[in-house]
């Protein structure tokens, strides 16, 4: 590794490039497998080997009078170690700042990869505050641009998706046009706070749920060790209904333990591919004796298989449908039916508009970017639809409409929170339209994995009718 | 302020956009933290907010004084122009947003001394979460010039009336179930309402924006509305 000029080089800025070439070392043996580099040594590695980017190119800025290098730095050519920060995972910026009066004189003049991706910042160089505005960032920001001092401050960046950040910053040494610079890290912690969240949660909502059966449970042992002893018929029953109110409990459990499952997953983006189509198809086809049992027709108008692809987890997509499906068949009267249709290659504006100009409609999740086209599925019901007040809280835990029947009741009242939370995990949307009378439709649109442009319902439709 | 250095007219728009998206930033931190303040009755925070609505007054002002001494001093056209104005009516936008957190931040004071309401606060924790994302892009639309971005935001004001809407029925429900939590509701009806309001300032901030990257305002009898009042 060539030192160019050490003459010139600041004690600060060898010992960091001196740090750099032992950081590229420790680099060199991670890569090829023979040493293992925990999360510590990994942020050290990180601002020793910056130094050393920051400490080359101020050198490079002093060796060469071209103002040009010193005006777009990020244009300049690449550093021996740009590819080594863009590689990082972790979103990298490099801040620098004239005066600490001056708000448009911070700027970034050097981010990685993942920055661009998080922040989504287009430039090499630009203003800080139209990256970042958070004031308690810049602040930390500040402290160790002027104060000299690391600083720490927590990000949480908004949106659907909801990410906590830990942002560190801190100083390093100033440019030779003697504009002071500093080093902002940002860290994802939303693992750690969504698992503190959901096991408050877990424990605030279950176990209330759990414990009416449990109650009922309790109570019905006691009644066959006391005065139900010996009464046969009674114990039949009893025993019978001890069962269903286990399976509840049961059904409950599995329900909460998948919902945590998913929400633990649900900034991460699903990986796969999934054909809308089939997977309607086969929850089509397992729903079928339940719609017989109750005399319910299931109808389902699809576009052939290969035209809907969406980029998902193929049992959560699954997973969607059913209890979309299980949902219909749950509120609708013998005798109805429950429609269901996919369309394909359809915008985000167009998958939520109004069918129906006498219902009122309610967007439960609408995904973040537009994406361009959507796989489209729409379930319908002939129940008796849900009054406009109850729209925006139905994908809430536990939540039930009040004074409406629910057959047996057999749900758990979570059904259509995991199927909000699997939606935004697949940057998809949730939409429900409903007129009181009139039953209400569902619709869960999926991101398409590339624009099938041929016009919806080409080819043959395969129209599947279940008449019970 | 540095006022013997001699800027260029391009810094100084650069500036009055920076200090915007910075205004910004508080009153999106002002508007998280009176919303958590209610959820988790924490009276601390909810001073702290407070407290710090006074920055966001001067901000403000600082930002209107900048922006009419640039108009006076540099005479901007068309686009220039259009910015200029664009960051005095954000700065307005903004700095009413600040009251509203503050407002909702002082009833929280309140709140915090009556009996929890575990369902009443999920329901209003919804709705600010809403607003609070409709804050945060409206804003990123700001600093990143994304019209597309403003549109979308405009265009989906219903979903915070309906939230509105939804949270009124509730606290009617309540009020008249127990007269003793009427006290409180009362004060959860306003902090809906300010929360509602927070919206619709955001709504204005994304026509400002149209305005000031294509120079056509917003026809807003082509936005879905829903009747607050109905039912």
């Amino acid at each position: 590794m060539a030192q160019p000029q050490s003459g010139s080089i600041s004690p600060l800025t060898s010992a960091l490039a001196a740090a750099g070439a032992g950081a590229a070392v420790i680099g060199a043996l991670a890569a090829s497998g023979r040493l293992e580099i925990g999360p510590a040594l990994g942020g050290a590695l990180l601002v020793m080997g910056l130094g050393w980017l920051v400490g080359q190119r101020a050198d490079a800025a002093r060796a060469l009078p071209a103002p040009a290098v010193e005006a777009e730095p990020g244009r300049s050519a690449p550093p021996p170690y740009a590819s080594l920060v863009n590689a990082l995972p972790d979103p990298v910026l490099v801040i620098a700042a004239h005066e600490p009066d001056d708000l448009a004189g911070r700027r970034f003049v050097l981010v990685n990869d993942a920055a661009r991706e998080f922040l989504r910042i287009q430039n090499d160089a630009g203003l800080l505050v139209t990256v970042i505005r958070d004031p308690e960032v810049l602040e930390a920001v500040d402290i160790a641009l002027f104060g000299g001092r690391s600083a720490e401050a927590v990000y949480e960046m908004g949106g659907s998706q909801d990410r906590v950040w830990r942002a560190s910053a801190k100083p390093l040494d100033a440019a030779p046009n003697g504009d002071r610079r500093a080093l902002l890290v940002l860290r994802d912690e939303t693992d750690i706070r969504r698992a503190e969240r959901t096991r408050a949660d877990f424990l605030a909502n279950a176990s209330h749920e759990l414990r009416t059966p449990l109650a009922s449970l309790s109570g019905f042992i006691e009644t066959l060790r006391g005065h139900a002893r010996t009464d046969e018929k009674a114990r039949d029953k009893f025993l019978a209904i001890m069962q269903a109110q286990a399976e509840r409990m049961s059904r409950l459990i599995d329900d909460l333990l998948s919902l945590s499952r998913i929400e633990l997953n649900e900034h991460i983006a699903p990986q796969g591919e999934v054909d809308l189509a089939l997977a309607v198809m086969d929850v089509v086809d397992s729903l079928g004796p339940l719609a017989a049992d109750k005399g319910v027709r299931l109808e389902a108008d699809l576009p052939a298989a290969g035209t809907a692809i969406s980029v998902g987890d193929r049992d959560q997509i699954v997973q969607v449908i059913q209890n979309l499906i299980d949902n219909g068949l749950k509120y609708s009267p013998s005798g109805g039916a429950v429609r269901i249709v996919l369309e394909s290659g359809l915008t985000a504006e167009a998958a939520v508009a109004s069918r129906n100009p006498l219902a009122s409609r309610m967007s439960l999740l609408t995904p973040d970017h537009g994406h361009d086209l959507y796989g489209v599925i729409r379930v319908s019901d002939s129940g008796p639809g849900l009054a406009r007040e109850h729209l925006p809280r139905l994908t809430e835990r536990f939540y039930r409409v009040e004074g409406q029947k629910s057959g047996d009741r057999s749900g758990t009242g979570l059904g259509l929170a995991i199927v909000k939370h699997i939606m935004n995990r697949h940057r998809g949307g949730l939409a429900i339209e409903s007129q009181e009378g009139a039953g209400a439709t569902f619709t869960a649109y999926f991101p398409l994995i590339s624009a099938v442009q041929a016009t919806p319902r080409a080819a043959a439709p395969i129209v599947v009718t279940k008449v019970s | 302020m540095n006022e013997h250095i001699v800027k260029s007219y391009e810094d100084e728009l650069n500036t009055l956009t920076a200090e915007c998206a910075r205004m910004g930033g508080l009153t999106e931190a002002a508007v998280a933290d009176s919303l958590e303040a209610v959820i988790k009755r924490d009276k601390s925070l909810a001073e702290s907010v407070v407290d710090r609505d006074e920055r966001l007054d001067v901000l403000q002002a600082d930002i209107e004084r900048k922006s009419i001494r640039l108009i006076a001093l540099r005479q901007p056209m068309a686009n220039d122009l259009r910015r200029t104005v664009a960051a005095m009516k954000i700065a307005t936008n903004l700095e009413r947003c600040g009251d509203l957190a503050k407002n909702i931040a002082k009833r929280t004071l309140i709140l915090a001394d009556a009996e929890p309401m575990a369902p009443l606060t999920r329901s209003i924790e919804r709705m600010g979460r809403l607003v609070c994302g409709r804050l945060k892009d409206v804003l990123d639309a700001y600093t990143s010039s994304d019209v597309d971005r403003a549109i979308l935001v405009w265009s989906r004001d219903d979903e915070v009336d309906e939230h509105y809407n939804s949270l009124f029925r509730e606290l009617l429900t309540y009020m008249m179930g127990d007269p003793r939590t009427i006290t409180a509701c009362a004060h959860l009806l306003f902090v809906a309402k300010n929360l509602e309001r927070i919206g619709d300032h955001a709504t204005n901030i994304a026509e400002i924006i149209h305005y000031e990257i294509t120079g056509e305002e917003m026809i807003s009898a082509e936005r879905p509305k829903t009747d607050a009042l109905r039912g």
